[in-house]
């Protein structure tokens, strides 16, 4: 998907649709290890208003499985933990057809 | 809403750059999926799935269309995640296939730059007999607009806009 890869302790993130608008992106690279309740706050730091704007109606995938960040966010520390290399990528409400 | 401005569009647009030449598909016995950025061909997407056992072949293709809500559209483009979008395809296409007892079935979705009045999205289905392969043909495409990883930008005078299939709604500038 993303023709470079994430730099030694790094994982990439994709945007899509508006969130490419968004961060005028297509793609990032995190330092990781990261828990991935801390995600949405770090994308925050970096693109003011993203979260309201545009992660509230954006799903998560990371290595391409759907990831449910209620779900994680109420594990605290047993969060699902973002690996060097991972690709994540923010998944804005779809319109194929 | 963002406050991000129309910056470009259309073929210049990163959005809707080339990720890849050519076509990519999953396939397995009577299930195919693909993507591709060229123009899709019918007769190509009927002769996968008909068969001796298959009565009906049913074709259906969606085509984009020149306004919404009464305002014109110049042009569209469609991004895509193509690793998910191909592996949500194909578990659509797998499970419409098992529930409906098709004979077989392949969707295809374009991506870019798409024309108005130039096909989008080919669905073909076959079955024993007419009925399956309506109602296949049908939900099959109900299932790809509500999940498939692909994300349509439509290009009014005045811009951009991200539509949604979820909220019919006036959707958000690119």
């Amino acid at each position: 998907m993303c023709a470079q890869k994430p730099p030694a302790g790094h994982f990439t993130i994709l945007y899509f649709a508006s969130a490419s608008s968004y961060t005028r992106k297509q793609h990032d690279f995190f330092s990781g290890p990261l828990p991935i309740s801390k995600l949405p706050d770090l994308l925050e730091e970096r693109y003011s208003g993203i979260k309201e704007k545009v992660l509230g109606s954006c799903a998560l995938t990371v290595n391409l499985d759907y990831v449910d960040m209620e779900e994680e966010a109420a594990k605290a520390e047993q969060c699902l933990v973002v690996q060097e290399g991972d690709e994540v990528a923010i998944i804005p409400p779809v319109s194929s057809g | 809403m963002t406050e991000a401005t129309a910056a470009d569009s259309g073929d210049g647009n990163s959005f809707s750059a080339r990720l890849f030449e050519g076509e990519k598909f999953l396939s397995e016995e009577d299930v195919y999926v693909s993507l591709t950025y060229d123009e899709l061909d019918a007769k190509a997407m009927m002769d996968r799935v008909k068969s001796p056992k298959a009565g009906a072949v049913v074709l259906f293709a969606g085509c984009t269309r020149d306004s919404f809500a009464g305002e014109t559209v110049t042009h569209l483009a469609y991004s895509s995640y193509p690793p998910l979008a191909l592996r949500t395809l194909q578990k659509i296409a797998r499970s419409i296939r098992e529930k409906h007892e098709l004979v077989a079935i392949a969707i295809t979705h374009r991506l870019g730059k798409v024309d108005i009045g130039e096909e989008s999205i080919l669905i073909a289905v076959s079955s024993a007999h007419r009925q399956a392969a309506w109602k296949a043909g049908e939900e099959c495409l109900e299932e790809v607009k509500e999940k498939v990883e692909v994300w349509k930008e439509e290009w009014f005078a005045d811009g951009g806009v991200w539509r949604a299939n979820r909220d019919g709604q006036a959707g958000v500038r690119v």
